[in-house]
């Protein structure tokens, strides 16, 4: 068997309470976790397309990759696929992920990933337990928040667990391990749009509603256990490569320029030292707390307090909900939302709106839209429990608001006026604005030409935008954007690919086009099929290596390859992540998916940037440099898709993947599926 | 800042529930036997007909201390040591084992079992057929050769360690006792293990929570071996164990603004 593979996919049909295998070899070809989630969805439903997300014909499809289960560092993430009932104004099939330890035990279990197919008639979860599946009834489990849910199903799977023990699965199966469960909560069983995953207190797959894809199948949960190998191809190569990377993970006892890299502010985030990624936990007197990893992760952004609240969050895990004054009822708040299961990127803009509309005079207790929300208490527990418990359980207004942002405004006859105007303030597909798309454009055209917010920090997001932020950047505007875009290979080379000026060679240049295109595919090969963490990878540079060199592009191959026992190079798999992407677009395709609807909301092309820290290259000269004032062009930014379209192999006049790109790709069967549809480029 | 530190010597460690098993081992002697046939017919068959008493072993030359305050869970260790010794990845065959309470409060959160490469072995002890021994010719490293263990179990349930760190593990299809050797034997590391040498979980750990000493630590609970192994540069982060603790560098947020 190839490294890194168990060889076998857990396929589970609730409607018909069926369990059985896909081999994992069939879709080797696309690495692993998102590739082979998409492949399987459209070989299972592809041609059924379109319809509708809470159909029980969606699929939750989640992929762990060769190297969950190993020690690969920042591999810790479990896909997430299945058509995403969040987005707008189609439920695009879509990704999200989380972290935790979800994955790895899934592998230790002896599975490359799960389909789940149908929807049961009564509420159930799922039991791995090494090679032994059963579906379970939720009752008694149905109802109960995530936290409890997930404490009851490990009950309920090791009943003599004994944390600091030894148990035994069964006979010569010992570990003392407990099981990983992800689950959704009450926001997901009543079908939010919201509904989150959970996997332990704070790790969420976010995006795009497939909590409520899990209440929609009545699928409380799934829980993994396992006690087998993971292969390895060649574990001298594995393990030589996994103790070279230390160069470039922060050196806890002796770190390089503590005093630069170690204090609070940006660098907390972006310079790979532990925690910092909780940031309810900053001001004096500090919690006592440990810095917690995802499986395999050298950093360990999260945190677990003394008090054991906020455990395991991270950013916006613990920003969405603020009470005033008192950081452990903050705390408590945001542990609030992942109990209930609602997704932190979609629950913050709706807050914002809430107070908007509160505040025009529209929303309020008597008001046009009539609620007892107790809106003129913000900033308090009381309100934030009062919001979070209505959409959760649909009660009121909350009803309505569990439709999400998009179909909220929707229903209020407010979406064109209120996103139009960025009163509510969402950009791609009914996903949040997250980064100006006027000056990070990449982010932007990168979100738009998918399904979803972008959500990759370690793009030029953290290591330019947010480092330049810090008002203490590590390397000139210059030297960054020669040493970053030398690590983008294929295309490394051309600097102008990091420059966000609105110049002839900045966001709406060519090399935006191959930026754009360079992210598209890293996202779908290393962090999609990989499993990668957007926290730490692509790692183009960094400030804990002497001549600020990351570990992209050597390292993505070289533990690759040690694994699978592949040897092929970073520019091949870059291309994989092209075929995967490309397949995503024709799925997209296959729902409705044209040029002409990729386009931003008219604030975002109309309202004069606040700025945003970025390189640019201005008047001949590297510069780090905010935009103030900029708009973006509508007319650049359709060229800019159209050069876009054609360096991709689509037909620009519409956006769909054409025939020899396809068939380059050894993907005959989907252009012949769109070519039945009239939708082939 | 960071008084309260007490560098390999840690005061505030957690307490181990006492179990029965902690008295079994007292003043280098096995003061109990009888858990030794309540074990399978296999180990019943082959128990010598005395245990023996009072027996006395060479010290080894190395250990492994560690600092569960410090340890993120990432359970790189635990990996890199199934892999050097087995060439696989697998959490159930690591010879140190990490274990987590994702909802726990810290520092109880985590539990850091290694080996202690005891004063007294009681698995070398209590082996029925001579599997376990010192191996006096590499540093007393407590060791169990594989291919003349048995499966009979016996050291693991006469570790008085909770969780009993000898691990049971299937090789060519047979059950098997292993532990801890200090990488002395790594077929798949190029390493030269065992005192003087390295150890990969020790190498790994991107913490550097575990650390190798030579000095054997103070035998009582879990203190000698779960020590302090940070530095202020930890503490500098925010990561105190004593909210008393004020960190030189307060990490509040603070924004540049740009350049």
């Amino acid at each position: 068997m190839k490294g890194g593979y168990t060889g076998k996919i857990l396929r589970v049909n609730l409607s018909t309470r069926t369990i059985g295998t896909i081999d994992t070899a069939k879709y080797e070809e696309f690495g692993g976790g998102h590739g082979i989630g998409s492949a399987i969805f459209f070989d299972l439903v592809g041609d059924q397309l379109p319809f509708e997300a809470f159909d029980p014909r969606n699929l939750i499809i989640m992929m762990a990759s060769p190297f969950s289960g190993t020690f690969m560092p920042g591999s810790g993430r479990c896909e997430v696929q299945g058509m995403g009932p969040m987005l707008y104004p189609v439920e695009w099939f879509a990704h999200s992920n989380f972290g935790g330890r979800f994955t790895a035990q899934l592998k230790f279990a002896g599975w490359d990933g799960i389909v789940v197919e149908g929807a049961a008639d009564d509420p159930v979860w799922i039991n791995i337990v090494n090679d032994k599946v059963t579906i379970e009834s939720a009752k008694g489990i149905w109802g109960m928040d995530t936290w409890d849910t997930q404490e009851e199903i490990s009950r309920r799977v090791m009943p003599g667990l004994r944390y600091g023990e030894w148990a035994e699965l069964a006979r010569d199966q010992e570990t003392t391990q407990s099981p990983a469960v992800v689950c959704c909560g009450p926001a997901g069983e009543n079908r939010s749009r919201m509904g989150a995953l959970l996997h332990g207190p704070g790790s969420q797959a976010a995006l795009c509603g497939f909590g409520g894809v899990f209440g929609s199948k009545k699928l409380k949960a799934i829980s993994a256990i396992g006690t087998g190998d993971v292969p390895i191809a060649d574990p001298k190569a594995f393990m030589a490569a996994r103790l070279w990377f230390r160069q470039f993970q922060w050196d806890v006892d002796n770190p390089r320029e503590a005093e630069r890299f170690g204090a609070g502010g940006p660098y907390a985030l972006i310079s790979g030292r532990p925690s910092g990624g909780n940031v309810l936990n900053r001001e004096l007197p500090l919690t006592p707390a440990r810095a917690a990893a995802c499986a395999s992760c050298p950093r360990g952004c999260r945190m677990r307090l003394a008090t054991g609240d906020s455990n395991e969050s991270v950013c916006a895990g613990t920003m969405v909900i603020t009470v005033n004054g008192s950081v452990k009822f903050t705390r408590q708040g945001n542990d609030l939302m992942q109990k209930y299961g609602l997704g932190h990127w979609q629950l913050m803009p709706l807050l914002s709106y809430l107070e908007a509309l509160h505040k025009k005079g529209i929303l309020g207790k008597g008001k046009q839209i009539d609620t007892d929300l107790p809106l003129d208490r913000p900033g308090t527990f009381a309100y934030a429990e009062a919001v979070m418990r209505a959409i959760a359980y649909r009660e009121g207004i909350g009803d309505d608001l569990a439709e999400a942002c998009a179909r909220f405004a929707k229903k209020i006859g407010r979406y064109d006026q209120d996103v139009n105007d960025g009163t509510l303030s969402l950009a791609y597909w009914g996903t949040a604005n997250h980064y100006d798309p006027a000056i990070e454009a990449e982010w932007g055209f990168g979100s738009l030409l998918g399904e979803r917010d972008l959500m990759l920090h370690q793009m030029s997001n953290y290591p330019i935008h947010w480092m330049a932020w810090s008002g203490d950047p590590y390397l000139t505007a210059e030297e960054v954007s020669r040493l970053y875009t030398d690590a983008m290979v294929p295309y490394q080379g051309d600097p102008f690919m990091v420059d966000h000026s609105d110049g002839p060679t900045g966001i709406y240049s060519d090399s935006k086009v191959k930026q754009v295109a360079w992210i598209k595919h890293y996202e779908k090969f290393w962090i999609g099929a990989g499993g990668f963490c957007g926290w730490r990878w692509p790692m183009c540079i960094t400030n804990n290596t002497a001549d600020r060199r990351g570990a992209t592009p050597e390292a993505e191959p070289k533990f690759w390859n040690a694994v699978t026992g592949d040897n092929r190079t970073f520019a091949d798999y870059m291309e994989l992540g092209h075929k995967i992407y490309t397949l995503d677009r024709s799925i997209w395709t296959l729902q409705g998916r044209h040029r002409d609807m990729e386009v931003f909301p008219d604030y975002i092309y109309d309202r004069p940037s606040v700025g945003h820290d970025m390189t640019m290259y201005i008047d001949g000269r590297w510069q780090y440099a905010k935009g103030t004032g900029r708009t973006l062009d509508r007319a650049k930014v359709e060229d800019f898709k159209t050069r876009f379209y054609k360096f991709e192999g689509y037909n620009p006049e519409n956006g769909y993947p054409k025939r020899d790109t396809l068939e380059k790709m050894n993907l005959g069967k989907v252009a012949d599926l769109l070519q039945t549809r009239g939708k082939l480029g | 800042m960071a008084d309260d530190k007490k560098a390999l010597n840690r005061e505030a460690a957690p307490k181990k529930r006492l179990s029965r098993r902690d008295f079994l081992v007292t003043g280098g002697a096995v003061v109990a036997v009888d858990a030794l046939v309540a074990v399978t017919p296999a180990a019943a068959a082959a128990v010598p007909a005395a245990a023996p008493a009072a027996a006395t072993y060479p010290a080894s030359k190395g250990y492994l201390v560690y600092d569960s305050r410090k340890c993120a869970g990432c359970t790189t260790c635990m990996l890199s040591c199934s892999l050097v010794h087995y060439g696989v990845q697998n959490l159930s065959r690591a010879r140190i084992q990490i274990m987590q309470d994702s909802f726990g409060k810290f520092p109880g959160d985590v539990i850091m079992a290694p080996c202690r490469q005891c004063k007294v072995p009681v698995c070398v002890q209590s082996c029925p057929v001579g599997a376990a021994y010192v191996d006096t010719e590499n540093g007393n490293v407590r060791r169990i050769d594989s291919a003349k263990c048995i499966g009979c179990k016996t050291c693991l349930k006469m570790c008085p360690q909770q969780p009993h760190r000898t691990v049971w593990v299937m090789i060519d299809g047979k059950g098997k006792s292993s532990k801890c050797d200090l990488c002395l034997d790594t077929p798949y590391w190029d390493e030269k293990g065992g005192p003087g040498g390295k150890q990969a979980c020790v190498e790994s750990c991107p913490m550097k929570a575990i650390r190798f000493v030579a000095e054997m630590p103070d035998q009582k609970e879990t203190e000698g071996y779960d020590v302090n192994l940070r530095n202020d540069h930890w503490y500098n982060l925010g990561l105190v164990d004593n909210s008393t603790i004020e960190p030189k560098r307060n990490p509040v947020w603070k924004v540049g603004g740009g350049e």
